[in-house]
Formats: C-alpha cells, sequence, structure tokens
C-alpha cells in the first residue's frame, strides 16, 4: 500500500484535530456567568416618570422573587442563575435613551434587553436593538410602526399595539341597539390617534354613527368647551382616549360641568385605578366605562408564574401598597424573560426569540394569554375587554360586559 | 491652514476615530449633534447678538424635511439632509422679519416660532403630508454607520463656517455690528444683510444636523426633535465654552456633554444637583465662559 493517499489525508486529519482542539477552548472560554444581565431605563422625571418607575416597579419586584429562589433556571448553562437588573435614567428624553441603551448594549453588555415605559421611550430603542442584534423585550411600547416582518429583534411583552386595542369596545358599541350616535374625542398621539383609527374603521357600515370625531392636543388640560360641542352633537355614548392627564381633565370638567351622557369612556381608569380615584373622585368614575386590565380584571387561567391574589399579597408585602396595571406589566416581563431563559437552548438573540416563538399562545400569566404574531413579535394574546364601574357598598368594583365570555352582567345603560 | 482651521480638523479626526475604540456610538453621535448646533448658536450669537430660544425649530424642521424627502419623493439620505437645511433655511427666511427685534424679545419671539412651527408639523390634519403628531419611521433607509459618518462630515462643515467667521470680513463685520449696530451702518457694513446671512447659516447648521439625527435614530415624534430642551442644551454649551470662539462651544459641549452623561450614567440621582451647581457657578463666575479664563492667561483663543 502506497503511503502518498495516507499523507493527503493529513491536512484533513490535522483541520479535524485543530477544530476540536478550538473547540475545547472555546467551551472552556464560556463559564457559567455568575449573573444574567438585564438591562433596562426608567424616568424619574418628565411627562412619562409616573407610568416608567410604576413598570420598574413591577419588574424589580419580578427579580427580587427570582433571586430570593436561587435565580432563574437558565436552559443554555443548565443551572439557575441570579438575575442582575442594571437600570439608567433617561429623565423621559428620547436623546437620552438613545444614548443610554447603547450604553447597556455596547459597555454593559447586558444579556436581555428591556425597553422603558410606552411608544416614545421604546421608539428610539427598536433600531438600536435591531442594529446590535439584541432582542427587545418591549414592555409597553405599543406603536404598530415597530413591529415589521423585517425585525425579528423585538418581542412586545405585556400589551397589544394600541390599534387592536377597541376591538372590543367597537363591538360592544355595535351590540347595543340602544347605541347610535357616538362622539369620538381623542389626544393627536400615536398611542391614542391609532385607536381613534380602529374604532372608526370598526363602526363604518354599521348602525353606529360617528357624530362628533375631533383631535385634540396631548397637552390638553381644559376640556369644559368642547364639552359643549360635544353635548351639541347630541350622542348616545361619548368615547374619550387619552393619557391619564387627559382622562382626568376631562372627568373633572365633566363632573364640574354637570352635564350628563349617557354612556362615558376614558381608558385609564381600568389600568391606574388607584391614581383615577384619588384625582377625580368615585362619585366621577361611577357608571362610567374603561378597558379593565389585571388587577381590576382576573384572569384565572395561570399556568406560568403567581397568580393575581398572591401577586398582590407578595407584592403589598414588598412595596406597601397595592399594585397597578404597570406594576404587573413589569412583573409580567419578567415572567416572559424567565420563561425564555427556561427554553431557549442558548443566550443568542435569536435563540431567545425562537424560543419565545415556540411558547407563544401557550403561556397564561397573571396577565393574560401570552402570544406574539410570529412573524412581527407584536402582541395579539392580551385582549382588552369593556367594563362599566359599578358603585356599591364596598366602593367601586367593576362589571365586565364585553366580550362575552368574559362578561360577568349588563351594562348600566343610560348611567343614572 | 487659517487660524483655527488644525482643532477643527483635529475635533473631526477624533470623533471620525473614536468608534473604533469606543462601542457607545449614540453618545458620540449626539456629542457632535450639539457641537454642530453649539456651532449654529455661536454663528448666530456669538457673532450677532441674538440668543435664538427658539433654535430647535430649525433643528426640527431639517429632521422633517429630510425625512419626508426620503419618504415622499425617495431621495437617498445625503441629499435629502440638503433638503432638510433647504427647509430650514425656507423657515428662517420667513423667520427673518424676527430680526427687528432684540434681546430678550427676539429670545421669546424664536421660542414661539418654534411651537409654531411644532404646531404646525404635527397637525393631524396634516397627516398625509407629515404624519402629523404620530411620528416618523424610516426603518427603509437606517444605517446607523452611514448616519454617523454623515454626522462627521456636517460636523467639519459647521466648524469650517466657524473657522471662517472667526478668519473673513463677514465676521468681523457680524462682531461689528453684534457690538454697535449704528456704528457699523455708517461704516458701510450692511446690517441688515449681514445679519440675514447669519441667520440663514446658522439655520442651515441646525437642519443639517437635524436630519442627520432623523437618519440615525429613523423612528421618532414630533415632541423629540422640537423638544426645547436641544435648545437649552445647546445654549449652554456654547455659553459654558465662551462665544464668538471656535474653541468655546466645543470645550463647552465636549466637558460639559461629558459630564452630563457621565453623571447620568454613574451617578443619576446627583444629577440634577451637580449639573446645577456647574452652571450656578458658571454664571457667577465665569459669565463670558471658560475660554475667558484663557484669555486672562494671555493665550490667543481662536
Amino acid at each position: 500500500m502506497s503511503i502518498r493517499p495516507i499523507l493527503r489525508l493529513w491536512p484533513f486529519a490535522g483541520a479535524v484535530l485543530l477544530s476540536v482542539f478550538f473547540a475545547g477552548v472555546a467551551a472552556q472560554a464560556a463559564p457559567v456567568p455568575k449573573v444574567i444581565r438585564i438591562g433596562t431605563l426608567y424616568a424619574d422625571s418628565g411627562p412619562f416618570a409616573t407610568s416608567s418607575q410604576s413598570q420598574l416597579q413591577g419588574l424589580r419586584f419580578w427579580v427580587n422573587d427570582a433571586n430570593r429562589e436561587g435565580g432563574v433556571y437558565v436552559k443554555a448553562y443548565g443551572r439557575k442563575i441570579p438575575v442582575k437588573l442594571i437600570t439608567y435614567n433617561d429623565r423621559s428624553s428620547t436623546t437620552i435613551a438613545a444614548t443610554l441603551y447603547n450604553q447597556l448594549i455596547t459597555q454593559d453588555h447586558v444579556d436581555i434587553l428591556a425597553a422603558d415605559f410606552g411608544s416614545v421611550l421604546t421608539s428610539v430603542a427598536v433600531p438600536i436593538a435591531q442594529e446590535h442584534k439584541m432582542l427587545l423585550f418591549d414592555q409597553t411600547g405599543t406603536g404598530a410602526n415597530f413591529f415589521t416582518p423585517g425585525n425579528p429583534y423585538i418581542v412586545l411583552t405585556s400589551l397589544p399595539t394600541s390599534a387592536e386595542w377597541p376591538y372590543a369596545l367597537a363591538d360592544f358599541l355595535k351590540a347595543q341597539t340602544q347605541i347610535r350616535r357616538v362622539a369620538l374625542l381623542y389626544a393627536t398621539n400615536d398611542f391614542t390617534g391609532s385607536q381613534a383609527q380602529t374604532l372608526r374603521r370598526r363602526l363604518q357600515g354599521s348602525h353606529v354613527k360617528l357624530v362628533f370625531d375631533h383631535g385634540v392636543p396631548t397637552s390638553t388640560s381644559s376640556y369644559a368647551l368642547l364639552l359643549h360641542n360635544v353635548q351639541a352633537a347630541r350622542p348616545d355614548a361619548v368615547i374619550e382616549f387619552g393619557y391619564p392627564n387627559n382622562d382626568i381633565a376631562f372627568l373633572h370638567d365633566l363632573q364640574a360641568s354637570g352635564m350628563k351622557f349617557k354612556m362615558v369612556f376614558t381608558i385609564f381608569p381600568g389600568q391606574l385605578f388607584a391614581l383615577m380615584k384619588s384625582s377625580v373622585g368615585v362619585q366621577t368614575l361611577a357608571y362610567t366605562y374603561t378597558y379593565p386590565t389585571p388587577p381590576l380584571l382576573v384572569y384565572n387561567k395561570v399556568n406560568y408564574g403567581m397568580g393575581l391574589d398572591r401577586f398582590k399579597e407578595a407584592f403589598r408585602k414588598a412595596n406597601g401598597k397595592n399594585p397597578n396595571f404597570l406594576n404587573i406589566a413589569g412583573f409580567n416581563t419578567g415572567l416572559i424573560i424567565q420563561k425564555t431563559l427556561d427554553v431557549a437552548p442558548s443566550l443568542d438573540q435569536l435563540a431567545l426569540r425562537r424560543s419565545i416563538v415556540d411558547f407563544s399562545g401557550k403561556l397564561h400569566t397573571l396577565n393574560g394569554t401570552f402570544k406574539i404574531d410570529t412573524a412581527t413579535g407584536a402582541q395579539i394574546g392580551e385582549t382588552l375587554p369593556v367594563g362599566q364601574f359599578i358603585p356599591g357598598s364596598r366602593g367601586l368594583t367593576v362589571r365586565m360586559l364585553y366580550p362575552p365570555d368574559l362578561a360577568a352582567g349588563k351594562p348600566v345603560y343610560p348611567a343614572p | 491652514m487659517p487660524r483655527g482651521g488644525w482643532y477643527s480638523v483635529g475635533v473631526v479626526l477624533l470623533f471620525a476615530l473614536l468608534p473604533f475604540v469606543y462601542g457607545n456610538h449614540a453618545l458620540l453621535f449626539n456629542m457632535m449633534m450639539y457641537l454642530v448646533l453649539a456651532q449654529g448658536i455661536n454663528v448666530l450669537f456669538g457673532f450677532t447678538g441674538y440668543l435664538p430660544f427658539g433654535y430647535v425649530g430649525f433643528f426640527g424642521a431639517g429632521a422633517y424635511g429630510a425625512s419626508l424627502a426620503i419618504l415622499l419623493v425617495h431621495l437617498p439620505p445625503v441629499p435629502a439632509l440638503f433638503v432638510g437645511a433647504a427647509v430650514s433655511v425656507l423657515v428662517a427666511l420667513l423667520l427673518a422679519p424676527l430680526l427687528r427685534l432684540s434681546g430678550a424679545y427676539f429670545a421669546i419671539a424664536s421660542l414661539a416660532a418654534s411651537e409654531v412651527v411644532y404646531y404646525i408639523v404635527s397637525n393631524p390634519h396634516l397627516v398625509s403630508l407629515t404624519q402629523g403628531p404620530y411620528g416618523i419611521s424610516l426603518a427603509q433607509v437606517y444605517n446607523s454607520g452611514a448616519s454617523y459618518a454623515t454626522m462627521v462630515v456636517v460636523l467639519a462643515m459647521a466648524l469650517a463656517a466657524v473657522v471662517y467667521l472667526r478668519n473673513s470680513h463677514m465676521g468681523l463685520a457680524l462682531q461689528a455690528i453684534r457690538e454697535e449696530p449704528i456704528s457699523a451702518g455708517f461704516a458701510g457694513i450692511n446690517v441688515v444683510r449681514e445679519r440675514t446671512r447669519a441667520w440663514l447659516l446658522s439655520a442651515a447648521l441646525a437642519g443639517l444636523a437635524g436630519g442627520a439625527y432623523a437618519w440615525h435614530v429613523s423612528v421618532f415624534y414630533p415632541k423629540s426633535v422640537f423638544d426645547l430642551n436641544i435648545s437649552v442644551f445647546a445654549i449652554v454649551f456654547t455659553l459654558f465654552g465662551g462665544v464668538a470662539t471656535l474653541v468655546g462651544p466645543i470645550v463647552g459641549t465636549l466637558l460639559l456633554y461629558g459630564l452630563y452623561n457621565w453623571i447620568g450614567i454613574s451617578q443619576p440621582e446627583y444629577f440634577q444637583l451637580v449639573f446645577g451647581i456647574v452652571i450656578v457657578l458658571l454664571v457667577l463666575f465665569l459669565p463670558n465662559g471658560l475660554v475667558s479664563l484663557l484669555r486672562r492667561a494671555k493665550i490667543h483663543v481662536p
């Protein structure tokens, strides 16, 4: 047998040996990290401070809870690892936020990136995360244009995109035969403007007609004159879409004007109930309608993380106050991160996204069903039902009205 | 090389090379953006004495001008930047009568004018043109590296403009107007024309910076690019360094924006306290900016 063929194989054999050697070195060079670093931003001042801090409080509560158990299970390393939360203060500024998101990625080298509250502060994170190939856990940034099939580096965790919010509301209005004339008043920003657009579209062709349709600047703080215009249109229902400051000003002015409408809908009493109650009073909220969210809305089908009652008790113990929706949204983001790390075979960001797609639709938390549009990463599982505040001996309670599978009674219409 | 030229080359090279050794490119980009805006303020306030609180109006107009050129006319981003600058210059031309005011009246009027531009751009009835209050998405042309390189070029243009003013008759004429406009007029300087040229140049620089910013962030809302804080920061950085010089706004921006980010990242809880103390100390002890220290030491400041 000639030795020549064997000599010809030497380079291949050498390459295989080298590969095995370097693979071994690489395996040794990637030790189990001491902590999983989660980076996020918050605002301690500016227009988003209240909401942002509530959301961070929820996420921090999850971190503390997970670390009490020794950390979260990370499948990529086959063991539990403590979680470290790295936070910076963006002071509600998109320019500062852009710098700080970069800081988290390029200097702190976080393993997981979570966005600050809302669409405005999330908007700058979307291209940065995509550029650095980091999966962005978008907590409450619901702007529809963040979610495109070409960008796999984003997942919306705790709310549906804002354009989907009024689906149940529109269907509810169409189901009420007494409601034929609707007044729509909305703040002109991405969040509420897209809701107004959806409501308009979904009411088209039905017996419900928009008899008043008016956008106002988000900075509007007086609705007195507008309410007279609304009254002149003689609506059967008044829908006001705004941020908390808009809803508070609207409800204040409605109360002060002494006007009565058969149905009044606002967004934030269902999310920030304690704040709205202290700002406008129980009497003003009575018989108004809203999108109830946890903790006002209880999902019983929870198969991951604490149920609502346990969460409320633990949160109260840790923070000395009842949780609001944004606390739950932050906590829910933590749960989604936990589940992702639990099942992802590596910390590669696209592997994280693939794992999320795998458990999408199967995860039921205290915030509802977590299900994403697998093409865009937008949230489609969590829905926003319609409820009405009913006064009683124990104060205000929320009666679920729509969709039918969640309904717990009929609306009090017209409002007394 | 004209006086100050080497400083400009050094600064431009610094920002061209820094990305290779420092990863937070957004911080570097924003620092360049504020350098351009500070030099824009310098052109106007330093050389003519007009302090434009509403300077952000030109920045926002540039951001929207460039974005709409990309979205509606499908121009590539770099030519679109010049459309943004042209839109800013157009806005400045419309607002040129404000130059008939002076001092605090001009500052407040320019602020009101920038709010007017903001409300026009964010008007819901203009959704089909400007996207109204719902923001702009340039995701299809997003290119962090190219937009960074473009901002380096814009920075070079801004510094070149100030070097020109520091070494030209136009700069001298503007400073003469700033000190005593009537005497300058008697000396043969066309006061209205020179002021207007400085006003338009300043607007063009802000427009270019706005366009590059829009391209770099790619998703933004009207409030983000018409944010009054942008004007305030640019003015503070300029005053901190010292006006009517090339070096003053550079030093002011590098030090103060560096400090701003260092505190904001490492000690956010002390941010407002430290930043506030620095500003108060500046106003009390160095009203003419840091470069006045050099001048006191008889050191020439370009």
